[in-house]
């Protein structure tokens, strides 16, 4: 007979082993899903994981999105790891998105080296704005932040949409919903001929780095865990409480930002409908499954960035819907959390005694 | 039909502690029984075995003669043991009647007609339709009787029911218990209220650290016997020695008033007391009459007017904890794994938690790891921490040796006042003698404590003032050695 059994404390090496059993189980639950459709179980998971990066162009699209799911998940690290609940990301990155898409704009007939860096730190700037207020609303109203910022998410697609359509669009456009091409100085320049990897990836590299250096060595990192075991401890241990949680929410609005920015002024070079295929979303599930570690994340944001162009390649080979690529973002969430069971808990065999 | 409730050599030991020690009483319907004693004493974890949340360890209990088996709460149901705890369990969005009929079987229409003949009996008046959120405290309370109620039980127990209620609605329901008590429904009342018992029960059963005491008529016992029954006649009344304490004062809290938005939270009222340097104040009280507000009032947690507390000569009423450690104060708070320390992280790590500006911990905002590490040691060998390993996580040290941790984290920076609360609760014989001894040490160093505890044997011991807490007021303040037992039973119970 088996019985579950409580741990005596959360095992170290589960801890790190629960991300991979849960990808494993995607897997195995993936296949049974393309058996079912009809699809050979093998073949279609070919198509979904294997084949999009088979080659040059599929590993630089792996990367190109990987890069946002990294630098916000990155930043919401800071948040979760503070018991902060910002769930906004695609708000903070469609505002930065917009801020930065608007500086862009005003400059679409200059060039100059001074540009870019702007542009750039427009997004970040628009990123914390939009983060600043379910974070000032939490500290001050007692607001809930989670509401708030899911919320805030589709005001801000409302607004970006508004704009695209009315006053930003491009006069020249035909009607497009979307705006003028933003000038050569004001875009992320591509890493290599054809391909479209651009340099926001050292952002989101950056952003490990720092974070990492942040969490471990300083005290706004050990503020942040103390906080996330205990809020009474921290508030015994004299920590200001509303100083941190507007701190980690600007620090998460402006990586979501900064995503924002890598979207519009990389490949693309213009704002319109929709920036992001949910990214800010998704960056959530990444930064469970990376454990809120910036290595883990790493990983993680790989992992997941296959699911979007497993789902591209499935529709133009196997004529399923590309939100297929959904499903796999949610099993993985799904089989993450059970698997977290066994943080906890241990399967104990026991002989049958009588 | 007479009901008979026999508890048989209950026994029921947690980690550290044993909470029921070889119980047993009995009971017969007819009569109110209170179950009295002080917060740990054991009665909780008596009812609840009673109500079939606890299992327990050794013994065995009786209905009717007839074993019971109570292996959770739908037994005791089954069995006609109907339950009404501290806290309500009512869903506060749905109405009277659906939290009446939620957990019944029965037809709605049978069950509107018994709670009907229920109401009418005993005078209940509660709009059945109106949701619970809009009841009072004692409405509410009559909710819980009326579900208990309708499964018609022999035996029904009161957890603390009057913490809640006013005035008006105590004396509402005592009528109604004695009502049922004379219907044939035996009523079993858990209370460290002394008044309440004089005033509703026939006979009392007293327990003590786990332990029965005494079982006895009411009318054999007065307000001071049952006191010193609750508190312990046995405890020998070591003082100690009495230093020349100076009459310097440290710390004077005026006009501290705190207004909780929390309905479980207490009120604390005019504060005002003044502390010498070198004594030791103890507060007295059952818990949930302010401590824990007060400990957070001093402390910093909660902040409170700039002129309120005047420290070393300084107004600090508005300033947070940290800011009050570079004033010189020290806090040990009453929940060691949830509060003073966390359990999860490195030994050294909860010394960072102590964080002083001339401790040098976090230079220019980074973590300087070597000097935490350094002073983490020394805290070690200073104040006898069972382990050389400060990379441990601290929930591998026992409770013994994470309080002297936090002691240690505290004291190692010779504070001029120490705050603690309940300082030794659930720790060993051995432990407790340590932290005793420490404390009384930091008084000769003619540095000053405020206890708050509610354990009167250390406050009788420690303390140089004794004050008591109840309902978030504090008594006058009295010389350690013109209290006794029986004085501090009295005030603890609220009377005068």
């Amino acid at each position: 007979m088996i019985k579950i059994v409580k741990r005596d404390q959360p095992s170290k090496a589960i801890f790190f082993f629960t991300p991979v059993l849960a990808i494993f189980l995607t897997l195995i639950a993936g296949g049974i899903i393309f058996y079912i459709l009809g699809f050979k179980p093998f073949e279609a998971l070919k198509f979904f994981f294997i084949v999009p990066i088979a080659d040059k162009y599929g590993f630089s699209e792996l990367l190109l999105k990987a890069t946002p799911l990294c630098l916000i998940a990155i930043g919401l690290s800071f948040c979760f790891k503070s018991n902060n609940w910002n769930i906004g990301a695609e708000g903070q990155l469609t505002f930065g998105a917009i801020v930065s898409g608007g500086v862009a704009l005003l400059f679409y007939d200059q060039e100059g080296f001074y540009i870019l860096p702007i542009v750039i730190l427009a997004g970040a700037i628009g990123g914390m704005i939009y983060a600043s207020i379910p974070a000032i609303l939490k500290t001050y109203f007692n607001t809930n932040e989670i509401l708030v910022s899911l919320m805030l998410v589709y005001v801000s697609k409302l607004i970006l949409d508004y704009l695209v359509v009315g006053p930003w669009s491009n006069p020249e456009g035909f009607n497009f919903p979307e705006t003028r091409q933003f000038s050569d100085s004001a875009r992320l320049p591509l890493l290599f001929e054809g391909l479209r990897i651009h340099a926001g990836i050292f952002l989101a590299l950056a952003a490990v780095v720092i974070s990492w250096f942040v969490f471990y060595k300083t005290y706004l990192g050990f503020q942040m865990k103390v906080s996330g075991f205990s809020l009474k401890t921290a508030k015994y241990a004299g920590y200001k409480g509303k100083k941190m949680i507007i701190l980690v929410f600007l620090i998460s609005g402006a990586c979501a930002g900064l995503a924002g920015v890598g979207e519009i002024t990389g490949p693309i070079g213009q704002l319109h409908r929709e920036v992001s295929p949910d990214y800010g979303f998704t960056a959530i599930i990444v930064a469970f499954l990376g454990r809120l570690h910036p290595v883990g994340i790493i990983f993680a944001s790989l992992v997941v960035a296959i699911t979007y162009l497993g789902a591209e390649t499935a529709q133009i080979f196997m004529q399923i819907p590309k939100y297929t690529g959904q499903v796999f973002q949610g099993m993985i969430l799904f089989f993450l959390l059970a698997s977290d069971y066994l943080l906890f808990f241990k399967f104990k065999l026991i002989g049958s005694k009588k | 039909m007479n009901t008979n409730l026999k508890i048989s050599n209950v026994t029921k030991i947690y980690p550290g502690c044993v909470a029921n020690d070889d119980v047993s009483l009995e009971f017969n319907s007819g009569k109110i029984y209170a179950l009295l004693g002080e917060n740990g004493a054991g009665k909780s974890t008596l009812v609840k075995i009673l109500s079939g949340v606890v299992i327990p360890d050794e013994g065995k209990i009786y209905l009717n003669k007839n074993i019971l088996k109570l292996n959770s709460p739908s037994d005791a149901k089954k069995n006609d043991i109907g339950m009404v705890f501290q806290h309500f369990n009512l869903f506060e969005t749905l109405s009277v009647f659906e939290n009446l009929i939620i957990d019944s079987d029965e037809q709605r229409e049978n069950l509107k007609e018994k709670i009907d003949t229920i109401m009418k009996k005993y005078n209940f008046s509660v709009d059945l339709d109106v949701p619970v959120l809009n009841l009072s405290a004692g409405q509410k309370q009559k909710v819980e009787i009326i579900r208990c109620l309708i499964r018609s039980p022999k035996v029904l127990i009161m957890d603390e029911p009057t913490s809640v209620l006013t005035e008006q609605e105590t004396s509402e329901l005592f009528l109604s218990l004695k009502k049922f008590s004379e219907e044939g429904i035996l009523i079993i009342y858990i209370t460290h209220k002394l008044k309440e018992v004089m005033q509703l029960c026939d006979e009392v059963a007293v327990m003590r650290r786990g332990k029965l005491v005494s079982v006895s008529q009411i009318n054999n016992e007065n307000i001071e016997s049952l006191a010193n029954k609750m508190v312990g006649q046995d405890l020998k009344t070591i003082k100690k020695k009495k230093e020349n304490t100076s009459s310097e004062q440290l710390i004077i809290i005026t006009n501290l008033n705190f207004t909780s938005e929390d309905p479980f939270e207490t009120n604390l009222v005019d504060i005002n007391f003044s502390l010498n340097r070198g004594e030791c104040l103890g507060i007295a009280g059952i818990s949930g009459n302010g401590q824990s507000e007060l400990f957070q009032v001093l402390s910093g947690e909660i902040i409170s007017n700039k002129n309120s507390i005047e420290f070393n000569k300084n107004f600090i009423g508005n300033l947070n904890p940290q800011e009050r450690r570079e004033y010189l104060m020290a806090f040990s708070p009453e929940d060691r794994l949830e509060q003073a320390a966390i359990p999860q992280m490195a030994i050294f790590e909860n010394v960072a938690l102590n964080n002083f500006k001339s401790s040098n911990f976090f230079n220019n905002g980074l973590i300087n790891e070597s000097k935490i590490k350094e002073h983490s040691k020394k805290i070690i060998s200073e104040f006898n921490v069972n382990t050389d390993n400060i990379d441990l996580k601290s929930q591998f040290l026992s409770g013994g040796n994470l309080q002297k941790l936090i002691i240690g984290r505290e004291l190692i920076t010779s504070p001029d006042l120490l705050i603690c609360f309940n300082p030794t609760w659930g720790l060993d014989v051995g432990a407790i003698n340590y932290i005793h001894e420490t404390l009384i040490k930091i008084n000769e160093q003619n540095k000053s404590i405020i206890l708050i505890s509610t354990d009167t044997d250390e406050l009788l011991k420690l303390s140089d003032k004794i004050s008591v807490i109840h309902r978030g007021k504090l008594s006058k303040i009295m010389n350690a050695e013109d209290v006794t037992s029986e004085k501090l039973g009295i005030l603890m119970g609220g009377g005068n």
